[in-house]
């Protein structure tokens, strides 16, 4: 497996993987959009590392265990970050990231 | 089966073909079986719960076509394949025609992990278990898109009621099963069917033990109460009575069915009932042993395997078929049980639904966890463990010690559950009726 | 076999760039979800690639079946937006500052730095042919209860936090929400107040 495919070409789609959702982060209006670029990068970091576990040092469990507790960081940003969100829409009738604006001087 | 291809195309044909090729053939082969199984089953339950809740209901049921109307599955699915599709005008096309497919093909998918007999299995993946539920949390996607698709209002409140209903339920069904893995200290399906040899007890905790096939997880008390939660956790997974709130047909007509016509509603019928299939054969397999049988273990070692290589493969044809046997025999005692069950409970609130799931199931299950720890604590652990005081033990004393303390554990857990669980529950309608009482202005 | 594997991940690849796109530009909220889920399944099937087995399952078991259903939930919660028509981007010189940024990272930092690093890659291990050695969930479940230990804690009190603090912000007040006598409620509350009637009759 490891000679079929290089590391560098599993690293570039990651890296692709991180730029378009850190596009997304930063160019949706809608607060859940913004959510799923966010989680789009997390994906991106974790092909990285295990890539990095695969490639580098397969014997070791570093890697996978690194994108386990990526993931169960993720898990529970998702659940704060949509709960935060459904209050957010309960007080303002919106989801859009630029429409919430009271603490603007 | 990549053995027999090897032997078979290499071997007596002499075509020398790659090692993938065999191999992707056989797969290939296997899953082309398992999708001509699935539909066959499907059709089997049908007739087989219209029959047996006819009988409850002291009614016949289907008995005009063919004898005793086996033959009304098929008809059914004539009937479905020669009606007309409809899709909404306001719907979604692309979601609509995509979500009965998303909702199939995962319940296909968890074959790849069921195995029917000795050695039969499609795939041995060392993380079995987890693959049938990660499998099975991907159908919830296909239920929401349906609801959602449809552009109508109880689809979408069908869609919402399963989705929460399967992610709730996930919980304590995956919980239950983790007290069986610490047991057998392993995720793969086919080691966990292979731990159940014995007589009552387990030959892996009693080794010397009689080996006839019955040394079952439900026999001892962590694995009753892990399959009660489990198969209680099961019903509501399949959407079954009383939990089939998702498609409560008296208050939101079909659920995020109600849109879909012909054959993509049969394909949602397939799909359940297909799921069904599953969750009863997992059942069947994790608590009871699965292929395990008197007669299985002692006919299989007489056959032909590498072990045993002047064996007869008259041996394997005859275990493999007793295998099955006793397999399809536990599932279909289990689909039996969900029939029964639906004859005789009403359906629940949605409010009762998750307060049962994550108030009563969930620390049930927890304290389970805690047992199974207690049971592999005495068991087997030893002085390189740090637990000396078993070391003297004999196996039968220890295997004594362990039953009876997680008896005590689970008994004394289920009755304060049970008491704190009805205590609150009948606070809280108090609390509701007081509210309403306070709001609703009397006549008076 | 090489030919197949570079196959396999050729389309994986082209399956996760392709559904993040559409996952970034769709209009459709719910349609953008749907992409999302389909670029997690591509990322579930690059850690099979990987031998990753149990990451695999994992990806599936909490992004597709629990994340996902979590964002679709939230967005039905949140209707209104979910048409099309509704502008979903930013818009002027912020959209272009935004692409120049996601671009530039790309184009300039990050395949750069990949291609000019030199990556010691061990050789297989094991004997020729034979499958590797490869850490699985058996070292996982060790590693967790031995080495990671206080990190493994440390994420279960996190993650309770989260289930917490998550209620906690999305409740609503009882008071607030309206409610759906059902019938065997009717039928008490009728019951009190013919009960309540009476005396005052008297």
């Amino acid at each position: 497996m490891t000679n079929a495919i290089p590391l560098e070409a599993v690293l570039v789609v990651a890296g692709a993987l991180f730029c378009i959702g850190l596009f997304g982060a930063l160019s949706r209006r809608n607060m859940v959009g913004i959510l799923m670029g966010v989680e789009l990068m997390l994906n991106a970091v974790n092909i990285n590392l295990v890539a990095f576990w695969r490639y580098l040092e397969p014997r070791f469990i570093t890697g996978q265990t690194f994108a386990l507790f990526v993931i169960a960081v993720a898990a529970a940003e998702a659940a704060v970050g949509l709960a935060m969100i459904i209050a957010i829409y309960r007080s303002w009738q919106t989801v859009n990231a630029d429409s919430v604006d009271s603490l603007r001087g | 089966m990549y053995e027999l291809l090897d032997a078979l195309i290499n071997g007596r044909l002499g075509l020398g073909w790659p090692g993938w090729a065999v191999a992707l053939l056989g797969h290939v082969a296997v899953a082309t079986l398992l999708f001509l199984v699935a539909p066959v089953q499907m059709l089997f339950f049908t007739y087989y719960e219209r029959r047996a809740i006819a009988r409850m209901q002291d009614r016949i049921g289907p008995n005009r076509v063919g004898p005793e109307g086996i033959w009304q599955p098929i008809a059914d699915g004539v009937k479905m394949f020669t009606k007309e599709d409809i899709v909404p005008a306001a719907a979604d096309r692309y979601v609509h025609l995509l979500a009965p497919i998303v909702v199939v093909a995962p319940t296909m998918f968890m074959f790849a992990v069921v195995p029917w007999g000795p050695g039969m299995v499609p795939v041995d993946l060392n993380v079995g278990l987890l693959f049938f539920f990660a499998i099975s949390s991907i159908s919830a996607v296909g239920l929401m898109m349906a609801g959602w698709a449809s552009n109508n209002k109880f689809a979408l409140l069908g869609a919402m009621r399963a989705v929460a209903q399967m992610v709730s339920y996930e919980i304590p069904a995956v919980l239950s099963l983790i007290a069986i893995v610490m047991l057998t200290g392993t995720l793969s399906v086919v080691q966990i069917v292979a731990a159940q040899g014995g007589l009552v007890i387990s030959t892996a905790d009693l080794p010397g033990v009689p080996d006839v096939g019955l040394g079952w997880f439900i026999f001892t008390p962590v694995g009753l109460l892990a399959c009660l939660c489990f198969f209680i956790a099961a019903l509501a997974e399949g959407e079954r009575t009383p939990f089939d709130i998702p498609e409560a047909d008296s208050e939101i007509v079909a659920g995020y069915m109600t849109e879909y016509s012909g054959m993509k509603f049969g394909l949602f019928y397939l799909a359940q009932y297909v799921l069904n299939f599953l969750l009863c054969a997992i059942t069947a397999v994790v608590f009871c042993g699965g292929w395990q049988g008197p007669g299985v273990g002692w006919l299989a070692a007489q056959g032909l395997s590498p072990a045993n290589p002047d064996g007869s493969w008259v041996f394997n044809l005859f275990a493999g078929m007793l295998g099955v046997f006793y397999f399809l025999a536990k599932t279909y005692f289990f689909f039996f049980v969900m029939i029964w069950a639906r004859g005789a409970f009403p359906r629940l609130r949605v409010d009762q639904l998750m307060d049962f799931g994550w108030k009563f199931l969930i620390p049930l299950t927890l304290v389970n966890v805690v047992s199974a720890a207690v049971w592999v604590g005495i068991t087997r652990w030893g002085p390189e463990e740090g637990l000396d005081f078993t070391a003297q033990w004999s196996p039968l004393l220890r295997w004594g010690v362990a039953f009876a303390l997680t008896m005590a554990i689970n008994v004394v857990a289920y009755l304060t559950l049970a008491r704190l669980y009805a205590a609150a529950q009948a606070a809280r309608g108090r609390v509701d009726l007081e509210e309403l009482v306070g709001s609703v202005p009397t006549s008076a | 076999m090489t030919l197949v594997i570079q196959l396999i991940f050729g389309l994986v690849a082209a399956l996760i760039i392709g559904a993040a796109m559409m996952v970034v530009l769709v209009r459709n909220v719910i349609h953008a979800a749907l992409w999302l889920i389909a670029c997690f399944f591509g990322v579930g099937a690059l850690y099979l690639l990987l031998q990753a087995e149990f990451l695999a399952v994992v990806q599936v078991l909490i992004y597709v079946g629990a994340i996902s259903i979590l964002i679709l939930f939230a967005i039905m919660l949140t209707r209104q937006v979910t048409g099309e028509g509704v502008r979903q981007l930013v818009g002027g010189w912020r959209l272009w500052l935004t692409v120049a940024i996601s671009a530039l990272l790309f184009a300039v930092v990050i395949v750069p730095t990949v291609a000019s690093q030199q990556w010691n890659v061990p050789p297989p291990l094991g004997p020729e042919g034979a499958p590797e050695p490869l850490a699985g969930p058996a070292e996982l479940g060790r590693g967790f209860v031995s080495e990671f230990l206080l990190q493994f804690e440390v994420a279960g009190v996190l993650l309770t936090v989260a289930l917490i603090g998550a209620i906690v912000v999305a409740y609503e007040e009882r008071a607030r929400r309206r409610r759906v006598l059902t019938l065997a409620e009717e039928h008490e509350l009728r019951k009190r107040a013919a009960a309540s009637d009476q005396p005052a009759g008297d």
